[in-house]
């Protein structure tokens, strides 16, 4: 007889390796229709449209077989351990780079990265935002101190391809056509103001701050990664951006 | 709420958070999927924030694995409690049933051997939930399409004894019930004549797919005549209970899903009273 541990690590190898195991069930099922291969269907089923619910673009680029074949590689390679299948597919942009066969076209794992970055930043933490009114009445000497926070919905994603108007035109017509995307390596930044999310590209310089944000930088540090672009208004470009990511929401209130 | 005739809910999904905001809807009470709900923040939270200002809620998990033979997921848990202390359901439910083991998960309610050791594995596992939520905890009988040669009783033998155990309470899928004497070749109302009356606490109705030799619990489609005829009879059976119907896919408008909640009062409403004339 077996115990319940061993029993359940049989039916989730079955499972697992998509085979009936033989002793474990009362009735053997004869065909594949009805008993065991209800578990097997459902459990590949799920996960697959777990991922197309996450990866709505790149469903959309690859069509459903396609993607369907590419879903049950992943499955095959990094079964979930997550509690809730909302979170399934998270390294799944990291599984295609080193499985690029399973993709078309390279720039595919772009589309991948964004669309996981604007699920993300669906339901990431709430933020109260920083107002122009409370910077505004700063004094200028504690500037150079202040370290600004970014929300918790913030993503920066570095890119290989600018596949932003194709994600765009996937995501507004699952048959709009696109061109080939052109290879410009750059950061695609993504957040989310009360409900809705947005994203625009950051140029190298932005990005570099954004990313120095990320890890508390205070705005004279900032300025400095400014300068060393060769900037000779550092400060000037800092304030611009702080006025920028004001007017957009990315900024959060301490 | 529970108890009362009048009670009948459904689960609050996605698409009928606008309805629910716009105007006040016929439902007593709404169920939340506890997992949807886990999460940071956006649009999850604010709706259930704002609709929960005007209906009480029941929480329902797909995760606990109650049954699995890893230990019981304290972040989980911790997590849940959380989403307990915000929406103060008036209970908290999950399934009778194990999704993984070995830290991965299937994401699916997989059945367990109804043996007298699941049940010693169990009985612990319930007291820990119930102190780490606070509450008493619901479990639901869940559709199943295998049964195990380890069996040594009945799933309804197994609730019962379970019940007596651990004084957990019961969610009644009657749909579940039904779906699993088709699949299994047992009598549904022997099952239904077995559970503890006191226990059960809540109700599921739902559709499911009729594959001729077999069924599978779907949720896509409206209550059958056959789940009908067995919830009149469960309520024949346990007098009036706090009843709800799940739909997780084609979705159809909150007017429909209100239409077919109201079948389901006029049919607990004319159960009751038969039931009172007999006694």
């Amino acid at each position: 007889m077996n115990s319940l541990p061993e029993l359940q690590q049989r039916f989730q190898t079955a499972i697992l390796g998509g085979e009936p195991t033989p002793g474990l069930f009362a009735e053997e099922t004869p065909t594949r229709e009805g008993g065991f291969a209800i578990y097997l269907q459902a459990y590949r089923a799920r996960l697959t449209a777990a991922l197309r619910d996450n990866f709505p673009v790149l469903a959309r680029a690859l069509g459903d077989d396609a993607f369907a074949d590419m879903a049950d590689a992943y499955i095959d390679r990094q079964p979930s351990h997550f509690r809730s299948i909302r979170w399934f597919g998270g390294t799944l942009a990291d599984f295609l780079a080193a499985a690029p066969e399973h993709l078309p076209h390279p720039a595919l794992l772009d589309l991948a990265r964004m669309d996981w970055a604007m699920r993300s930043a669906f339901d990431a933490a709430d933020a109260e935002l920083l107002t122009f009114d409370e910077v505004a009445a700063l004094r200028p000497e504690h500037w150079l101190g202040l370290s600004f926070r970014l929300i918790p919905s913030v993503r920066l994603v570095d890119l290989r391809w600018r596949i932003e108007p194709t994600w765009k035109a996937l995501n507004a017509d699952s048959a709009a056509d696109s061109e080939e995307p052109e290879e410009l390596p750059h950061t695609l930044l993504v957040w989310r103001r009360d409900l809705d999310c947005y994203w625009r590209s950051a140029d190298a310089c932005e990005a570099r701050v954004l990313h120095a944000l990320t890890r508390l930088a205070s705005f004279a540090d900032c300025c400095l990664l400014i300068a060393e672009s060769g900037d000779q208004q550092a400060a000037r470009t800092a304030a611009a951006f702080v006025q920028r990511w004001i007017a957009e929401g990315l900024l959060a209130r301490d | 709420m529970g108890g009362k005739l009048e009670s009948f809910g459904l689960g609050l999904r996605t698409e009928h958070y606008r309805d629910f905001l716009a105007a006040p809807q016929a439902v007593d009470w709404l169920e939340l999927i506890s997992e949807n709900y886990l999460v940071a923040g956006g649009k999850p939270l604010y709706f259930l924030d704002r609709i929960r200002q005007d209906y009480p809620m029941v929480l329902h998990g797909v995760s606990l694995s109650i049954g699995s033979s890893d230990p019981l997921d304290a972040g989980y848990l911790r997590e849940l409690r959380g989403l307990v202390d915000r929406v103060e359901p008036a209970w908290v439910s999950d399934h009778l049933c194990w999704t993984g083991t070995r830290s991965l998960n299937l994401h699916d309610l997989l059945p367990l051997p109804y043996t007298e050791e699941t049940l010693r594995h169990l009985v612990p596992r319930v007291a820990q939930v119930q102190d780490a939520l606070g509450q008493a905890l619901l479990l639901e009988n869940v559709s199943s399409y295998v049964r195990y040669l380890a069996d040594e009783m009945s799933e309804w033998e197994f609730i019962r004894e379970l019940v007596g155990r651990t004084g957990c309470e019961l969610l009644l899928d009657v749909n579940n019930v039904y779906v699993s004497s088709v699949n299994h070749g047992f009598d549904p109302r022997v099952f239904i004549d077995a559970v503890p009356v006191e226990a059960v606490r809540q109700i599921h109705l739902a559709g499911h797919e009729d594959h001729g030799d077999y069924l599978i619990d779907t949720h896509d489609h409206p209550v059958c005549t056959a789940v009908w005829d067995l919830y009149a009879y469960t309520i024949g059976r346990l007098g009036p209970v706090a009843t709800m119907i799940e739909r997780d896919d084609h979705i159809p408008s909150l007017a429909e899903l209100v239409g077919e909640l109201d079948s389901a009062r006029s049919l607990a409403r004319r159960a009751l009273a038969t039931r009172k004339q007999a006694a």
